[in-house]
């Protein structure tokens, strides 16, 4: 059994490349947004970078480990149950 | 002890009178937010499990104010809701007129404040005002409000302070806009808000900032907070009694806080979010800014309980007698309705400024003076960090209902676009795990830290917003802002399990029995007094006066 390899993390040009071609999917176009241009209310620079910090926090929440079995306690009867007159 | 708040005629509570907060099962709770979990995730519109508890409250009537301050007597705009109502069903005041003296100090002052984004005209008010039935079955009687530019109004423009809502004028009104309506209140105008329900509020599309503290009119660097600006400042400067905001993240209890107001944030559900510009599914909470905590227990009364239109709102069970819980017990020792448990968040009366911590301290014994039980500093909740901090996030929650304005034009957002954006962004497993998360925050919260209080002081608002509970603050004096270095409110806040809004009333109203934080009012604007236009007045035609300061914020 080979050891697991983890692969390299993206380059932030490869995150941008993933993030433009997501929203082009949508239908979305941010190119009319200044590429640059910090006196402006927004600019594709600054999108870019707060998306790619989105997509890192992913990393974070799947590394957030919850007990699988984790459930609220139920109701006793439950809805469905005294619905139909069941146990 | 200052005889400062109104004393309403009451009896005592009977011994065995108890919160709806004791009488609700804690499954029930948290059943019912994993069912709002998975309708956020199902997208499912199904009413929710029931919510059960002991015997509601008949229909509350409004308070009478046994005696009416002179100042408010002297001028009307100064008046609570419970004074005003008083006076208004005692034939003392007349609805026309309490109207009218808040339009001339609006039409003086909010050419400076810029709390309003757009009004009806000054004839189509005075005509609410004298349709307003004289019935002491109804709360707001006469009373003017301010609603969040987000709060749908039938007829009147809605922009929600964006670009993206430019020229909406809704068909309908909000349900919270129609309850307030439907029980005599008269709305004066929208209040400004910050861009899609984020940050201060601003000339939509761009970053210039408009509506000013109330406390500090002359210095526009002092923040009046967000969203609900616009709202808080009109009723701290006196330009409207009371008005409804929304928090998805501080949005109600921090222009509170900054303004010297008692704002209260419910419980999820129990204000209908029907005709409200969204921004999440599950996270998004309607309250009060109110004088007091008497005019907060009104406005939520008025507000809450089950629309048919808002399945969030069903299945919860039946608003309390809110203004009772507000009700103090005992007029020469008031004594809070309720007494509780309070449990002081880690670092709260520890940490910050020292007039902060003294004013806090100081508030913590008041609290302890009229009923409290302090039960010490509290122990954070199990894995505190990641429920509280990745696990608590609502990236994915905003995008859904905006995608066909994403596709429009993404400059419409201006600088909210990447909180509107980046849901796209969020995958299916994070946002499930998110849910997981926020349900297992409320049992940790349950299980570990309402299981040795009953209030939280100092509550961490970003975690009771994330598992719905109800926060409370109110003011605790005053501080020196050290950007302007004026004299500038600091607030309190408490909060409280699901449906435990009683409880904080009950608190808060004691509170202000025995201090008069609550009655400070902040000094009017000393320049750039303009007169604004009778006519209906739009978002852009009130920020035309260069603000004081401006340069300076820009600069930043």
């Amino acid at each position: 059994m080979p050891e697991p390899v983890t692969p390299p993390p993206p380059t932030d040009a490869e995150l941008d490349t993933y993030i433009r071609t997501r929203y082009a999917l949508l239908g979305i176009d941010i190119s009319v947004l200044p590429a640059s241009d910090p006196a402006a209310v927004m600019d594709q620079q600054r999108l870019l970078s707060n998306a790619r910090g989105i997509l890192r926090t992913e990393v974070a929440i799947a590394n957030a480990e919850i007990d699988s079995q984790f459930h609220p306690p139920a109701l006793y009867p439950s809805a469905l149950s005294a619905w139909t007159r069941e146990d | 002890m200052t005889d400062t708040y109104p004393v309403i005629a009451s009896e005592a509570a009977p011994v065995d009178e108890q919160p709806q907060d004791a009488t609700i099962s804690r499954r029930q709770v948290l059943n019912r937010f994993a069912w709002l979990s998975a309708a956020a995730t199902g997208g499912v519109a199904l009413v929710g499990p029931a919510v059960t508890s002991a015997a509601a409250a008949a229909a509350p009537r409004p308070p009478i104010v046994d005696r009416v301050r002179p100042e408010a007597l002297a001028d009307p705009t100064e008046l609570t809701i419970a004074e005003a109502v008083t006076l208004i069903l005692q034939g003392r005041l007349r609805p026309v007129a309490l109207a009218a003296a808040y339009l001339d100090r609006i039409e003086e002052f909010d050419g400076v404040y810029q709390a309003y984004a757009a009004r009806p005209s000054r004839a189509d008010v005075l005509a609410a005002a004298a349709a307003v039935r004289i019935d002491s079955r109804n709360l707001l009687t006469g009373v003017g409000l301010a609603p969040k530019d987000n709060y749908y109004t039938k007829g009147l423009l809605t922009e929600a302070g964006s670009l993206v809502f430019e020229g909406f004028v809704p068909e309908y009104d909000a349900t919270a806009v129609a309850r307030m309506k439907q029980q005599g209140g008269v709305v004066l105008g929208k209040a400004q808000m910050g861009n899609l329900a984020g940050g201060r509020a601003t000339v939509p599309g761009t970053l210039i900032p408009t509506t000013r503290n109330a406390w500090t009119p002359d210095d526009v660097r002092y923040s009046p907070s967000g969203s609900s600006s616009g709202t808080a400042t009109a009723v701290a400067a006196r330009l409207a009694t009371s008005g409804i905001g929304t928090q998805t993240g501080g949005s109600i209890t921090g222009p509170g806080q900054a303004q010297g107001l008692t704002a209260l944030k419910p419980t999820f559900g129990r204000v209908s979010l029907h005709g409200v510009v969204p921004l999440t599914f599950v996270r998004d909470h309607p309250g009060p800014l109110a004088r007091d905590a008497m005019d907060a227990a009104i406005m939520l009364q008025a507000l809450a309980g089950p629309d048919p239109n808002d399945p969030r709102s069903q299945g919860l069970p039946e608003p309390p007698d809110y203004i009772r819980a507000a009700t103090p017990q005992g007029s020469k020792r008031p004594r809070m309705r309720f007494a509780s448990r309070i449990g002081v968040w880690p670092g709260y009366l520890t940490s910050g400024a020292a007039d902060v911590r003294a004013r806090r301290g100081a508030m913590a014994r008041v609290l302890e003076d009229v009923g409290g039980r302090m039960v010490g500093e509290l122990a954070l909740p199990d894995d505190w960090s990641v429920l509280s901090g990745v696990l608590n996030g609502s990236t994915g929650d905003p995008t859904a209902p905006f995608v066909e304005h994403l596709r429009r034009d993404v400059r419409l957002f201006a600088d909210r676009l990447p909180r509107f954006l980046n849901g796209m962004l969020q995958s299916a497993d994070s946002y499930l795990k998110v849910q997981q998360g926020r349900l297992l925050l409320l049992q940790r919260f349950l299980d570990q830290v309402f299981d040795k209080c009953d209030l939280v002081l100092g509550a961490p608002s970003d975690a009771f917003d994330g598992t719905g509970m109800p926060l409370l603050t109110f003011p605790i004096g005053l501080v020196t802002e050290t950007t302007t270095g004026l004299q500038v409110p600091t607030g309190g806040i408490l909060g409280a399990r699901p449906y435990g809004e009683e409880r904080l009333l009950s608190a808060v109203s004691a509170y202000q029995a025995v201090t008069g934080f609550h009655l400070q009012r902040p000094p009017d604007p000393r320049t750039g007094v303009a007169r604004v236009a009778r006519a209906a007045v739009g978002p852009r035609a009130v920020t035309t006066i260069a603000p004081v300061g401006l340069e300076a914020i820009a600069q930043q």
